[in-house]
């Protein structure tokens, strides 16, 4: 079973419409996408991990429905947003705190959990690095990322590990960047 | 949801209103000086510092807090229980700093004073809430209903001189607030 499959999934509330969009991610397995828009990025990278509501086709986070089960797929799903974390590094163990209690995650395997992904992710600016720690702490089987940033896409994906990633983007080149044995994959969306 | 959660999303959006409450609270003390001899200033003075507290909770003030709470594996409801309990503890340290200097200076009817206004106020931030994640006429409705919330729970313990009266009354209007604020996160999009 895909850990993410999306079927024709559209969003109509606030602006031009998104979508549809179709795809499927198995575990392990990591698939970029490049959109026409950031908006049409961001929302998609928001419904692929049950933030956002599909208001038409099927999105399902495992076996998960986000339209009546949105918890189950936030406990799968971990986003990670495109802007960066405006928390200096005095902050960082109180945000790994606070993430960890929302998650229920121990605090103090949190927090050593964290500082390893944070070494996993050395070069990363830490206003970047900081929310995929934080995304990462709970240990989702899937990781979306809206629009991340490529030059970071080797420190990123090897932070993530062996679990599958769905990352958005608005042009073909950081999306290559982000799945590249899986060139076929990468398609923009007319 | 667990004891911990609920306390870090309490605590945590304390901390980032943090200045606001100290100022909220100062205001109070001050204006407490003045030692009103009707209940209608402290219980309003409350109420309105209720519902500024429930729309302080409004997205996008808070960012990182509102990005942790939406991703996190919480029921609409149970986020509700706990971004509630904030504005009402607001409330309750505007509404003690206001009639502080009543108490300590043994005013008449200090203590009923403030038992009105403790009552009435987190009613008056439950329905408020509701406001803080709806925009145009809805909002505005919302924050008008809380108003009337407040107005009849003073009637109700002043003109109805009836406090078990007006703590029903609170309590019920509470209750169906809070559930309504619980259905309205569970259904909001963050677009």
């Amino acid at each position: 079973m895909p850990v993410l499959r999306m079927r024709d999934a559209r969003f109509f509330a606030r602006g031009a419409p998104v979508g549809p969009v179709t795809v499927d991610v198995a575990a392990g397995e990591r698939v970029a996408r490049a959109f026409p828009s950031a908006r049409d990025a961001a929302i998609t990278a928001l419904m692929a991990c049950g933030i956002v509501r599909a208001g038409a086709g099927s999105v399902l986070v495992e076996e998960y429905d986000p339209r009546v089960q949105g918890a189950h797929c936030k406990r799968v799903a971990g986003f990670v947003p495109h802007s960066p974390l405006a928390i200096d590094e005095s902050e960082f163990e109180r945000y790994v705190a606070y993430r960890a209690a929302l998650w229920d995650v121990d605090p103090m395997r949190a927090i050593a959990h964290a500082k390893l992904l944070l070494e996993r992710l050395d070069g990363v600016h830490e206003a970047f690095a900081y929310p995929i720690v934080g995304a990462l702490i709970a240990s989702p089987k899937l990781l979306v990322l809206d629009r991340p940033q490529s030059a970071y896409a080797g420190a990123i994906l090897a932070a993530a590990g062996p679990r599958a990633v769905f990352s958005t983007h608005v042009n073909d080149d950081a999306a290559a960047a982000f799945a590249p044995a899986r060139d076929d994959r990468t398609v923009v969306l007319q | 949801m667990t004891g911990r959660a609920f306390t870090a999303i309490v605590t945590a959006r304390l901390s980032a209103e943090r200045r606001t409450v100290l100022y909220a609270a100062a205001t109070a003390a001050v204006a407490g000086l003045a030692l009103p001899r009707e209940p209608v200033a402290p219980v309003f003075f409350s109420c309105a510092a209720a519902i500024v507290a429930a729309l302080l909770q409004s997205p996008g003030r808070q960012a990182i807090l509102d990005l942790c709470e939406e991703s996190a594996p919480l029921f609409g409801r149970e986020l509700a229980r706990a971004k509630a309990l904030a504005p009402c503890i607001v409330a309750a340290i505007a509404t003690l700093a206001y009639c502080a200097p009543s108490i300590a200076l043994r005013a008449p009817h200090a203590l009923e004073t403030v038992a009105i206004a403790m009552i009435a106020a987190p009613a008056c931030a439950l329905v408020a809430l509701s406001a803080s994640v709806r925009e145009g006429a809805p909002r505005a409705l919302y924050v008008a209903l809380a108003c009337t919330v407040a107005a009849g729970a003073y009637a109700i313990a002043t003109a109805g001189a009836s406090l078990s009266g007006e703590l029903a009354f609170c309590a019920l209007v509470a209750f169906v607030a809070l559930r309504q604020y619980g259905e309205a996160l569970a259904r909001f999009d963050p677009v």
